[in-house]
Formats: structure tokens, C-alpha cells, sequence
């Protein structure tokens, strides 16, 4: 069955194509991996699937529901969950807080006015229990710009996953963490339950070729090689691609 | 050790409790001590923060600045000014009502506009709409007191208690029943998931659509209710001042709650009562010692917050007091 299918989607901001007549289709479960120089059109890619743009043209389609010109909270509601690029928690208020309002989010409670948070014990316990997990429930009362980097990036994660998504977008997930961080989020990548479909845009190509099933590559918003890992780390445009760019031993794998 | 523990917990509810108490008692027992110029100062302070708090809801909790803030604390007033112009009217039970439905009302028709825009837009399309409701207010005769600017002839409202007519000083418990009863709903909401939700709006918008909601509708809501408790306030102000002009509903009067909200400390529920009592008891005394440059005072004073207790003096002072009560009260183990 598929997940996601995009069918000829462009946009455009003001004559330039950031992304250009792309169409692919991921299937559920999948582990999708995105790459490509910067500037290719990644990050419009996952805001036009999340809702956060709409497309010059273009359907998407999510789970067969065509979703095209739904705002991003509605697809939430249908099951995307997003995890952002740049840190966009909510920094000012406690890791508490920004695991309640994301528990909420998808909730019908999120209306109520006049009965006070604490009373919601079945939220407070899940929030807890994410917490757990994720380990972060001793810092729950810190707000979150007292975290580290690498906290806050788990963080990120673990509510994107507290949303029992049906498919996780992940915007750079490793991005300006270390080693052992970036470790530790490949390895939750990795346990997700099977039916959960995610899609990833990164740099980090050791981390790409770790967990991804599958790769596309996007140059100037054109989609030029689909394929498992190993087909495309001996593409030859890829190569190409990469090659001038930046260091082509760890991008194309054998040279 | 839990009898340690509980002294501790005991001395920490003092501790935390004895601010509120202080600022209740002083509410209610004051008042009885004052000349009537006194007592209305006092009214004056909790209709505007009242005011000022409702005002929170939207500029401290939801982040959204909004400068026409006038024009739902001058529909209530206005209500009510023309019910007891027009029809005579001067029921406390029917004039409040209809004054907070009124403002919610336009409350919901500019927020179905401004909130389309954002930031800079929506600061100044509230502006605008504001200042459209004040010069109607000058231009059509209906809405004025005959060979005036501005309605006059109020008085304090009637209670539909037979023995009790109202003067100052039962006008102003009153005044205090009422700020305290919708102050606690205020507060319900501000705890609320909604409550939480237009936090989280402030802090990271597409953060929030992301996470599942309908910001759009959530600030809305906030609008619509923060509207209706303006108008309240102006409900209250018409039968405090006995007459409104359209200078209540301009700019010079949006401006008081953003300046009362951001000197006491935005976004904590009770700063905006702290910058309230502030301006207003500054005003007074500032106006009685230089009836011309009151409001360099003033704007003195809103510098030096701003520079040196930047949250507020609301909660500089709360800081204040939670370290010195450190220092009285805590057992030591």
C-alpha cells in the first residue's frame, strides 16, 4: 500500500523551481531517505508533503486521501508528524509542556477552556511515560532552552513520535550533533515499530545509508536517481553531482 | 524527617499564600479607611486591571499584539451609555450582559479580519478598525449626548435590590465582586489546555500546526474572549467615570493595557494587576504634584522597568519576595 504518493509537484517562488514537476510514491514502512546539494529542494519537499507550503501544481496523496490543499494541522490529524530542522520547540516553555500541547495537539481535549491541565491525568501520565523513554523525565521542569543541543534534538524526536504518527517526517535529524548523539538517534530511528513510514533529509550520509531502505536524490529541484543504497552510491550523475561539491570519498562511497 | 517535611511544605504554602493574602485584604479592607476620592481611585485601579488583564490573554499568552483593544472596552461603555440614553435602561443584569456581547460581537467581526495578518499587520490592522469605531463614534449624532462629544448623564447601575442604592464605596465592592469572580475564570483558562495551546502559539506557530492544531481558530477564540472582558471593563468604567467620549475607544486608551501588561510582567497571570496599580496610583499622585508633566513621570518610570526589571516589576517583586521569605522562613535540617 502507499504511504505517500507525490505526483508532478513543483514550486516555484517567484521563477525559481525549487522543486520541479517531482512525482514519487513511498510505501508504508518504508525508510525514505531525501539527499542532495544544498539548495536542491529538500526542505520545500517536506514542507509542501507537511502542508506548510502548497504546491504551484501538483496533488499529494496520503494514505490515498488526496491532501493537497489541507493546512498542515489537519494533516496531523490524519497521521504526519513532523520533526523540524532548525530547533523549533517551544523554547521558553518546559519539556512538560511541549510534550503536553504535543500529546493535546492530536486530542479533542486541546478545546477545552475551563478545566484546568493537571486534571488530565491519562495526558499527564503519557507524557511522563514518553519521557521515560526518551529519558529526559528528570529534566521535565526545565525549559527547553536550558537543554543541550543534542537533548533537544531527542526531544524533538520523542514528540514527533508521541503522536503515534503513520509516517514521521525527519528534517536533518543529525544535524550539529556528535557522534555518540547522532548514534543515539539512528538507533531510535531504528526501533520504530515496522508500520511506521518515515521519510529523512539529511547530510549525514553515514547516518542516510544506515537506516534508509531506499534513496532519492534532488538536484536544483529535479528528481535524478531513485534506488536502494547501494544503486545510488555507484550512480554515476550522483557521483557527479557530489563530486565537486564536497568531500567524495564519504558521498559516493568507493573512490 | 516528615515532620521536618511537613513544616517545610507548611511554611512554603505560607510563603507562597501570603502575597495573595495581603493583596486581598488590602482590596477589601482599605477602601473602608478612604475618603470617596480614594475609593474611586481604587475603582478606577480594578477596572483597568481588569482591563489590563484581559488584554494578557491575547498581547502575553497568545503573543499577539493588538492596538485596538479600545474598541472593546469603549463598546461596552458605550452599550451601556446608550441603553441608559435611549431606552433608559440602567439594570446592572441587563446592561453587563449586553455590554460584554456587544464587544464580543465586534470582537468576533475584526478578528475575523486582523487575524488573517500577523505580527506588524496585525498590530496595525487592529489599529485601524479601532480607529474607525472612534471617529463613528464623533460623527453619528445618535451616538452622543445632545450638543456633545461623548455620552453623559450615567450613573452608578441599578442593582434590582430595592433597599440598596449604590454609592462609592458599595460601587466599588461591587467593582471587586466582579473582578474577582471573572479573574477566576480568566485564571481557569490561562491553566486550561486551551490556555496551554495559545503559550505554545506564542512561542512557535508552525510548531503548533504542526503538533495538530487550528491555530488560527485558537487565537480567535482568545480574541473573541478577551473582547468580551474588555467590554466588561468598560462596562464598569462607564459607571465609574459617569461618561465615555470617543476617546475611549481610540488609540490613547489601547495604549493603557499594553503599557499596564508590560510594566507588570507579560504573560504571568497577575503582572498586568501589578502594572495597573503601578500606572494607576503614579498617575494620580504624579498629576497632583505636576498637573502638566505627569506624563513624563510616567514614561520615566516605564523606562526605567523596561532597563532594569524587564519581565515586570510583578515579577521582580514575586522574585524579591520568594528570596526574602527564603530567608525568614525556611527550616533548616
Amino acid at each position: 500500500m502507499e504511504a505517500l504518493k507525490i505526483d508532478g509537484l513543483s514550486k516555484q517562488f517567484g521563477g525559481v523551481d525549487a522543486v520541479n514537476n517531482v512525482s514519487f510514491t513511498v510505501n508504508v514502512g518504508e525508510r525514505l531517505a531525501i539527499i542532495g546539494p544544498n539548495g536542491a529542494g529538500k526542505t520545500t519537499m517536506f514542507n509542501l508533503i507537511n502542508g506548510q507550503l502548497s504546491p504551484t501544481s501538483g496533488r499529494i496523496h496520503f494514505f490515498g486521501q488526496d491532501v493537497t490543499a489541507l493546512p498542515p494541522h489537519r494533516r496531523a490529524h490524519l497521521g504526519q508528524a513532523r520533526a523540524f530542522q532548525a530547533i523549533s520547540l517551544l523554547q521558553k516553555l518546559t519539556v512538560l509542556q511541549n510534550t503536553l500541547l504535543t500529546i493535546n495537539g492530536t486530542n479533542p481535549h486541546r478545546f477545552v477552556i475551563f478545566r484546568p491541565m493537571k486534571k488530565f491525568e491519562d495526558v499527564l501520565q503519557k507524557a511522563v511515560d514518553i519521557l521515560k523513554r526518551i529519558h529526559l523525565l528528570e529534566k521535565q521542569d526545565e525549559s527547553v532552552s536550558n537543554l543541550s543541543y543534542g537533548e533537544q534534538r531527542r526531544l524533538e524526536i520523542g514528540l514527533g513520535l508521541s503522536m503515534d504518527p503513520k509516517m514521521l517526517l525527519l528534517d536533518e535529524p543529525s544535524a550539529g550533533l556528535t557522534k555518540e548523539e547522532s548514534a543515539e538517534i539512528i538507533s531510535i530511528i531504528k526501533s520504530l515499530k515496522t508500520g511506521i513510514t518515515v521519510l529523512i533529509v539529511d547530510h549525514d550520509m553515514d547516518m542516510v545509508f544506515e537506516v534508509a531502505d531506499r534513496i532519492l536524490v534532488l538536484h536544483y529541484g529535479q528528481l535524478i536517481a531513485d534506488g536502494n543504497p547501494e544503486q545510488i552510491q555507484t550512480d554515476q550523475r550522483v557521483r557527479e553531482i557530489y563530486m565537486g561539491v564536497e568531500d567524495a570519498v564519504d558521498y559516493a562511497g568507493t573512490t | 524527617m516528615e515532620t521536618i517535611k511537613q513544616d517545610k511544605e507548611q511554611v512554603r504554602w505560607i510563603s507562597r499564600s501570603a502575597p495573595y493574602l495581603l493583596g486581598v485584604s488590602v482590596l477589601v479592607i482599605t477602601p473602608l479607611f478612604l475618603d470617596t476620592y480614594g475609593q474611586g481611585l481604587m475603582t478606577r485601579f480594578l477596572i483597568f486591571a481588569f482591563f489590563a488583564m484581559s488584554f494578557n490573554i491575547v498581547f502575553g499568552y497568545a503573543g499577539l499584539l493588538s492596538l485596538g483593544h479600545a474598541a472593546f472596552f469603549g463598546a461596552g461603555g458605550y452599550t451601556v451609555a446608550l441603553l441608559k440614553l435611549h431606552y433608559d435602561v440602567n439594570l446592572f443584569w441587563i446592561t453587563a450582559p449586553l455590554g460584554m456581547l456587544v464587544a464580543a460581537f465586534i470582537a468576533a467581526l475584526f478578528g475575523i479580519i486582523a487575524l488573517r495578518a500577523s505580527g506588524i499587520y496585525f498590530l496595525l490592522i487592529t489599529f485601524a478598525l479601532g480607529q474607525m469605531l472612534y471617529s463613528l463614534a464623533w460623527n453619528v449624532k445618535w451616538l452622543n449626548s445632545k450638543g456633545m462629544q461623548g455620552i453623559t448623564g450615567i450613573s452608578f447601575p441599578d442593582l434590582g435590590i430595592a433597599v440598596l442604592t449604590l454609592d462609592t464605596i458599595s460601587f466599588y465592592y461591587v467593582v471587586l465582586i466582579v473582578f474577582v469572580l471573572s479573574s477566576a475564570l480568566l485564571y481557569r483558562l490561562t491553566i486550561s489546555p486551551f490556555g496551554l495551546s495559545l503559550e505554545g502559539i506564542r512561542e512557535g506557530e508552525l510548531r503548533m500546526e504542526a503538533i495538530g492544531y487550528n491555530t488560527w481558530f485558537l487565537k480567535y477564540v482568545a480574541f473573541v474572549v478577551s473582547g468580551a472582558f474588555a467590554g466588561l471593563a468598560g462596562v464598569l468604567f462607564v459607571y465609574y467615570n459617569f461618561f465615555i467620549s470617543p476617546n475611549h475607544l481610540g488609540i490613547a486608551t489601547s495604549f493603557l493595557p499594553m503599557v499596564m501588561a508590560i510594566m507588570g510582567g507579560l504573560g504571568t497571570f497577575l503582572g498586568p494587576v501589578v502594572g495597573a496599580g503601578v500606572f494607576i496610583f503614579v498617575e494620580n499622585y504624579a498629576s497632583i504634584l505636576s498637573p502638566q508633566r505627569w506624563p513624563l513621570v510616567l514614561g520615566t518610570l516605564f523606562v526605567l522597568t523596561i532597563m532594569f526589571a524587564k519581565e515586570g516589576i510583578g515579577v521582580y517583586l514575586w522574585r524579591l519576595w520568594t528570596k526574602w521569605s527564603h530567608y525568614f522562613g525556611s527550616v533548616k535540617n
